[in-house]
């Protein structure tokens, strides 16, 4: 019973949580509101609001043990009752410390345990703070007010505002699991096209047989007519000889067939309509569901006011923040990623945009300076998010000093530079026009990050200044994560998809166009030098063994103002791409951005483009790449590895292909027997353990067939017994290798004998 | 069931009503009972031919491993990444993940995947023998010795020389998120 209690607690807290985070926003937009509101008759209605706001918060804090909590909201609701008169200020000093009251509630509500590592001492003082406070209202009004306004009663039912849509709560992890199950669909609509596809191949191999059977149709009639045409003892052969039954045996197929004929043909019309209604089906399923997933700006903005207060009181500057389209809608993971790079932006405003009061009043500007933050839906699935200030704008010559002491230009290239061409330096990671390091910002790292967000949305951002009239960031991005083209290039046997934003040209370039200049490769286009690397070198992938000879399939990829030429194996083709981002274990991962699904079921890791070109860089400083090795002219011995465990099948082709042999896989004995008779084989390398063929019998099968009997077999197995050793060497394989004693050099040892 | 067996004329129908019944029975997840004081419940699996076992209120399912594809730019221990319904998950190669020799061919068929709190991730194992209680008093202190495989990961050794992994350890070892940026080297 214990512990059932405890579960439905914890489940209690978990939803509290959720619910004591609205109350505390609701709270703090009050306070925030009350500050700037002069109307009498708008201030008590607010007031009303945050009164019974602290005051649902208390029943629900007493409905889950959480005394602490229970007691503060009810010292603030002894507060705010006394505000309920009107004619009360309020000072900027008490609202901070209101601010600071709802801070350490959050801290208390997270927490979500009654006792313990919760400072009993600080809670205490709070509250007699906001009782003193009360209390000093109380004076000032010289009305005898009780400093407990109302014994606690039962929570309020509560009271929803009327909602313009009827809404239900439900954990956005649901949601996404819904989402995730919803994108399966896609391959169960990808298997009912595999099954048309193979009906419809029934169907050809019947209508073969139909052409063969008309040449021999006249034949069959004409000797039938033969046989009745010969009467044998009296009656026609026809009827009653074996002769005659066989004939009837054929008409009967005939029949049998093109009623057979038919109804594949239904099948395959029946499988072709469903597939094509699943089509439709699974994508307004999962058009839907992206729609649900979508969210209002607003609860992404809600912590801007109330940093924007705090940051101007402690920097001492006066602000005001406008926001525009909060109401606009965006899918909520584009959301999660604007978080830090709002914030970021608005302190950027704050510390490096606004001017203290008096030097604004000095320039002929209002006191108080004004941070927009305005949302607009643009075409085309787009929406701008403009954060602007009314200060100083940005100076342009600190920006040219602070892009030559980072070296990112020269002082004749800094001094040279237009303004327009200044500005994007700015995103530059480390780059800071600020003298000085505060605890807000001028560490440089605000922009690099909006930069980031930008690029891995698939977003775009810019920067407009003019001297002494403000700064305008804005950031373009789209309103769902969903999918963007992809070009699919291969590596070796890898498939890898570049966002086809990134890509600025595909092209061949032949040998003879490549250059060596210090080390370095460098190939020309439309009259540029560039750098050239290989992919595969950058992903820090085994080298291929079979160099590309001819023409080097190359892709020019950019990101913010760099481009450097990548050298791939094939250039695939291009397609829609959903993204599927990383998660859990794979925090963030160098190159790669997340991953797809492609229309074969197999994964592509994406490629981050923005990390290529700095690894690309780094590649190149860490050393000259050698010459490229001139493959030898030897004929490769080619290998077939049979194998069911991916693992093991995958391994022991890596180690094969890099002793250099032409290596291709097989899963069980009867695929590879298939792949065998296709001829080609200099050796096979077969697991024992296999469904459908095991290792023995495909080796006894090799040894019984005409064409095969001399190839050599190695058997490699986890049986370890002298019986199974013998019973390999009864089969006829050449050579048996125990797994558990399995190394590279005993296996490549061993092929090395036999061939 | 007798009820089939009785009106053979509503076999069909009746057959069917029961094996969806049974389905749904089996597609429940079962509430396990909690285990009595001193018991452990385990998920057995054997690596490179020796039997481990985790902790089964870590384990969240088991599969078959049937595409994997690797991942560039990881550290060794993650072999690739799986799809499982949709959802991608990396899978860890516990042998590279505790740095023990490499020696010997694994099949590594089955990834057991783990969880704790968000973090999921797939370990390969080469056979997953099943679910069996030790009781706690017989997992004895690891043996200094255990060729290679730290003390910091283990549980203990069952009396049947089950090796216990320490399951909560190894989720929360930082080395288990991946999180890497390219460095540039400063000029």
């Amino acid at each position: 019973m214990g512990t059932r209690d405890e579960e439905f607690l914890k489940r209690l807290l978990a939803t509290f949580k959720v619910e004591a985070e609205e109350h505390l926003q609701a709270i703090s937009a009050g306070l925030l509101q009350l500050e700037k509101e002069a109307s009498v008759e708008k201030r008590g209605a607010v007031v009303q609001g945050i009164f019974r706001e602290a005051h649902s918060l208390k029943g629900a804090a007493r409905s889950v043990n959480l005394g602490e909590v229970e007691a503060v909201c009810q010292a603030l609701e002894g507060l705010f009752s006394t505000w309920k008169h009107p004619g009360v200020l309020v000072s900027a000093s008490e609202f901070d410390m209101l601010h600071q009251v709802l801070d350490l509630l959050a801290r208390l509500t997270a927490a979500g345990v009654s006792d313990a590592s919760v400072d009993q001492s600080q809670v205490q003082a709070v509250i007699r703070r906001l009782q003193r406070a009360a209390q000093g209202q109380l004076r000032l009004e010289e009305e005898p007010v009780s400093p407990v306004p109302e014994p606690p009663g039962p929570p309020p039912p509560t009271a929803v505002e009327s909602a313009p849509v009827e809404s239900v709560r439900v954990a956005l992890s649901k949601l996404q699991e819904l989402l995730q199950q919803s994108e399966e669909f896609l391959s169960a609509r990808l298997a009912v096209g595999q099954i048309l596809a193979e009906v419809n191949e029934v169907g050809t191999a019947l209508m073969t047989w139909r052409a063969k059977w008309a040449k021999v149709q006249p034949l069959i009639r004409a000797w039938e007519r033969g046989l009745e045409a010969a009467p044998v003892a009296g009656r026609a052969a026809a009827t009653y000889g074996w002769q005659g039954q066989i004939c009837e045996f054929l008409h009967w197929s005939e029949t049998q067939h093109k009623s057979l004929e038919g109804r594949i043909g239904h099948l395959a019309k029946s499988t072709e309509q469903g597939y094509w209604l699943l089509g439709r089906l699974v994508e307004a399923l999962t058009g839907d569901l992206k729609k649900v997933l979508m969210l209002p700006f607003q609860p992404a903005l809600e912590i801007l006011p109330r940093l924007v207060r705090d940051l101007a009181r402690a920097s001492g500057k006066e602000a005001e923040l406008q926001i525009q389209g909060g109401e606009i809608e965006i899918d909520r993971r584009v959301l999660e990623e604007l978080k830090t790079p709002l914030i970021h932006l608005v302190r950027n405003c704050l510390d490096h945009g606004l001017e203290k009061p008096e030097e604004r009043q000095r320039r002929g500007k209002p006191r108080q300076g004004r941070i927009t933050v305005a949302i607009t839906s643009l075409e085309g699935g787009t929406v701008e998010i403009k954060v602007a200030d009314d200060g100083a704008g940005i100076d342009p010559a600190k920006v040219r000093q602070a892009a030559v002491k980072l070296g990112l230009r020269t002082p004749e290239e800094a001094g040279a530079a237009e303004e327009s061409e200044l500005w994007p330096l700015i995103f530059e990671a480390g780059l800071t026009t600020s003298p000085i390091i505060t605890d807000i910002s001028g560490r440089g790292l605000g922009l690099a990050i909006l930069r980031e967000t930008a690029e891995k949305l698939g977003g775009a951002y810019a920067v407009a200044s003019q001297p002494g009239a403000g700064t305008t960031f804005s950031l373009t991005l789209p309103i769902t994560m969903a999918t963007f083209r992809g070009t699919l290039v291969r590596l070796g046997r890898h498939v890898f998809v570049v966002p086809t934003k990134n890509v600025e040209q595909a092209l061949r370039v032949s040998q003879a166009q490549i250059r060596t200049v210090e080390n370095r490769e460098t190939i020309e286009i439309n009259g540029r030098a560039l750098a050239l690397v290989r992919l595969g070198d950058v992903l820090e992938l085994p080298e291929d063994a079979r160099a590309t000879r001819g023409f080097l399939p190359v892709l020019v990829l950019t990101a913010g103002d760099k481009r450097i030429a990548f050298a791939v194996d094939e250039v695939l083709y291009e397609q829609e791409v959903l993204e599927k981002p990383w998660g859990g274990q794979l925090s963030r991962v160098r190159n790669l951005s997340g991953v797809t699904i492609l229309g074969t079921g197999e994964l592509a890791p994406i490629l981050n483009v923005a990390d290529l070109l700095k690894s690309a860089v780094k590649s190149s400083l860490a050393g000259p790449r050698l010459a490229p090795a001139v493959p030898e002219e030897r004929e490769q011995a080619a290998i077939l590895v049979v194998e069911d465990s991916i693992t093991a099948r995958t391994l022991l082709k890596n180690i094969l292909e890099g002793a250099g042999y032409r290596v291709e896989t097989a899963v069980d004995g009867l695929d590879a027997f298939g792949k065998l008779k296709d001829g080609g084989f200099d050796l096979v390398v077969s697991d024992v353990d296999m469904p459908r063929m095991n290792g023995f019998d495909l080796t006894a099968r090799i040894r019984r067939d005409r064409e095969l009997a001399e190839l050599p077999v190695v058997l490699v197995t986890a049986l370890e017994s002298r019986e199974d050793r013998e019973r390999g060497v009864e089969a006829g394989a050449n050579a048996y290798i125990v797994k558990s004693s399995f190394d590279q050099s005993n296996l490549l040892e061993t092929i090395k004998r036999i061939i | 069931m007798p009820a089939s067996a009785k009106h053979p004329a509503q076999n069909l129908e009746a057959r069917r009503e029961i094996l969806k019944a049974r389905a749904q029975a089996l597609a429940r997840e079962p509430k396990i009972a909690a285990e009595p004081e001193g018991r452990l419940e385990v998920l057995e699996f054997v690596l490179a031919n020796e039997r481990y076992a985790l902790e089964t209120a870590f384990v969240r399912e088991v599969c078959a491993l049937k595409e994997l594809t690797p991942l560039p730019c990881t550290p060794s221990f993650i072999l690739g990444i799986i799809n499982i319904r949709g959802q991608i998950l990396a899978v860890t190669d516990l042998k590279r993940f505790f740095h023990l020799p490499d020696k010997g061919l694994s099949d590594l068929n089955k990834v057991i995947i783990l969880r704790r709190g968000g973090l999921e991730v797939g370990i390969l194992a080469d056979r997953v023998s099943g679910v069996r209680a030790v009781s706690v008093p017989e997992v004895q202190e690891p043996l200094p010795t255990l060729e290679g495989l730290s003390p910091d990961y283990l549980k203990g050794i069952s009396r049947e020389a089950l090796i216990i992994l320490d399951a909560e350890k190894i989720l929360t070892d930082p080395r288990m998120i991946v999180h890497e940026e390219v460095e540039l080297p400063s000029k």
